[in-house]
């Protein structure tokens, strides 16, 4: 039986367009998954891959429990998702760090509303810590990390309160080139030492391809899954240095692209009828208000 | 956070007795000089003498409040002002602020006109209005000190709530965090430092409304002080009541600023 299914899903966001976009009625609906449709097997790395804007971040959301699908039903084990819960640990693009804890601290945060005791707390932070590689950097605060080690404190937070699921939104986006490539072969490390099951959001095919047992495809706006690929690579051979130029490598890439291509150029398409700010949301994140500047009289 | 802070950033830890001079020479030399001028131009005639006495008469003056008492009571009558007054809007203007920054957010945009309009009233203006009100007693200027520092307090507070990250939001949620935890973990953490900023305007807001206050209408205080000294062209004394004002306001800001440091130090030191 598949861990997660997720059965024509549909969510749509209604958003007030600005006063150069607007129709007549103000405001506009746009569909960011229609007749979605995907099953996720226990213990899988699946990787859903898709153009900008075309709801991965929406469903990944959906997941989590943030936000509820308006049609359909996603359900783990064979039970709807109600809400957050603490079998599933959230990964996001931004760090997310609590920029007052200390590393440590950060990693034990889930753990407090699990009401583990303090020692217990600790011992698992720290167990979690050295598991993503950062150990001895259990005092420092995030402004004392680089992005990648930030990033590794986010993934040992949300393994940390030992979901089966990691839900991963393009944790590695904002990452330089080389940092990402290590944390990618850390990522697969730490998978096979934890067996969980991963859904990683992400829009980069050579991401996909190094990561992913399956990979699912996204149409455009609205989105659904065009077509799920097999990645023929075994894990073990994913720590092959040659990897990446070894022909199952190439021809998955190939066909990854040639099936996004198309995808991306409707989604631009689909872009110029809009607003940016439709596309930003598009991808599922919470729409960003102009941020008011913070009253800091007295500050240099 | 202030740039006089900056200096002993990123320094060796060991004792650098030579760079530790260095910086107190660097960071007293102009209050050094201007005290020199303001001895000297006095004293070889530049200015009377009689409307503007050297510091060294100031000082001596001062020494003579304290050993008599009357500084003492009256800097003491202040600060008992400053405390009820600043003390109840800190009680007041937090809590009001968490409330509307976080789980009033409608109610907030309602209000905020009006509070901008409030909060620009000219506070000097209104006392009148708080001594009618309330009487010429001490409560009407606990009640205007209240009045003029709740401002700062509340719309940083607000401000603070509402710039908090809404991704930390998210990660708060994804945990299973109830309303209150997410607070007390959160959104409280979050905001803090735009909150001190607030508190620290606050505290120096009650200062100048104080002083004002205790101007305007009382027979106590430092204020009081300064206003009657002059009246009785007791000049010498008027500017002790000045220098000690002055004095206390740079004491309360230090010690805002190392509270703030304290409860913040997980924020990154920037060198201007």
């Amino acid at each position: 039986m598949a861990k997660i299914e997720a059965l024509n899903v549909r969510k749509t966001f209604r958003i007030r367009s600005n006063r150069t976009n607007r129709n007549a009625a103000g405001n506009c609906d746009f569909v960011a998954l229609d007749g979605f449709s995907l099953s996720i097997n226990k213990g899988e790395f699946l990787v859903i891959l898709g153009p900008s804007g075309c709801g991965k971040s929406t469903f990944l959301d959906m997941l989590a429990g943030l936000t509820k699908p308006d049609e359909g039903e996603i359900t783990i084990d064979g039970k709807p998702i109600a809400g957050p819960g603490l079998d599933r640990g959230v990964v996001f693009q931004q760090y997310a760090l609590f920029a007052w804890r200390t590393a440590l601290s950060n990693v034990s945060f889930g753990l407090e509303a699990k009401k583990i005791e303090k020692k217990a707390r600790a011992d698992l932070a720290k167990k979690y810590l050295s598991l993503v590689g950062l150990s001895g950097f259990e005092d420092r605060y995030p402004f004392e990390l680089s992005g990648g080690m930030k990033q590794r404190v986010a993934i040992a937070r949300a393994l940390a309160i030992e979901p089966e699921v990691l839900l991963m939104d393009e944790p590695f986006a904002a990452l330089d080139a080389q940092t990402r490539e290590i944390l990618q072969t850390d990522l697969l490390r730490i998978r096979d030492q934890t067996q969980k099951t991963v859904v990683f959001v992400t829009h980069s095919i050579e991401e996909a391809v190094f990561l992913a047992d399956r990979v699912a495809v996204m149409t455009a706006r609205p989105g659904v899954v065009k077509k799920i690929v097999e990645v023929p690579i075994s894990r073990e051979a994913r720590y092959s240095d040659d990897v990446k130029v070894s022909p199952e490598f190439t021809k998955t890439r190939h066909e990854l692209m040639a099936l996004l291509k198309e995808e991306v150029v409707k989604s631009q398409e689909i872009c110029s009828k809009c607003t940016i700010e439709d596309c930003g949301l598009g991808s599922g994140r919470t729409p960003v208000a102009p941020l008011p500047v913070p009253v800091s009289l007295g500050s240099k | 956070m202030e740039a006089s802070n900056s200096t002993n950033v990123n320094k060796p830890a060991s004792f650098d007795v030579l760079g530790l001079l260095k910086t107190i020479i660097h960071k007293s030399a102009a209050i050094v000089i201007f005290l020199i001028i303001w001895q000297l131009a006095p004293t070889i005639g530049l200015v009377n003498a009689i409307f503007i006495p050297p510091p060294s008469v100031v000082f001596i003056e001062m020494v003579k409040l304290t050993l008599s008492g009357e500084l003492i009571t009256q800097t003491l009558a202040s600060l008992s002002r400053v405390i009820f007054g600043f003390g109840l809007a800190l009680l007041v203007a937090l809590p009001l602020g968490f409330l509307l920054g976080g789980w009033f957010k409608n109610f907030e945009t309602a209000v905020d006109p009006l509070l901008q309009v409030l909060g620009q009233a000219n506070p000097f203006t209104l006392f009148p209005v708080f001594m009618a009100l309330l009487g010429i007693g001490e409560i009407s200027k606990i009640a205007i000190i209240y009045w003029v520092c709740q401002w700062p307090v509340l719309f940083n507070t607000v401000t603070g709530i509402r710039n908090v990250d809404p991704i930390l939001i998210k990660v708060a949620r994804t945990a299973g965090l109830s309303k209150l935890q997410l607070f007390w973990k959160v959104l409280l953490p979050a905001s803090l430092p735009t909150v001190l900023t607030g508190i620290r305007m606050g505290a120096a807001f009650s200062f100048f409304m104080l002083i004002g206050a205790e101007m305007i209408g009382a027979s106590s205080g430092l204020g009081f002080m300064i206003i009657e000294a002059e009246g009785t062209f007791q000049i010498s004394k008027m500017y002790a009541g000045i220098v000690t004002v002055a004095l206390l306001g740079i004491i309360v800001n230090m010690i805002m600023i190392q509270f703030e440091k304290r409860v913040t130090r997980w924020k990154e030191d920037i060198n201007l």
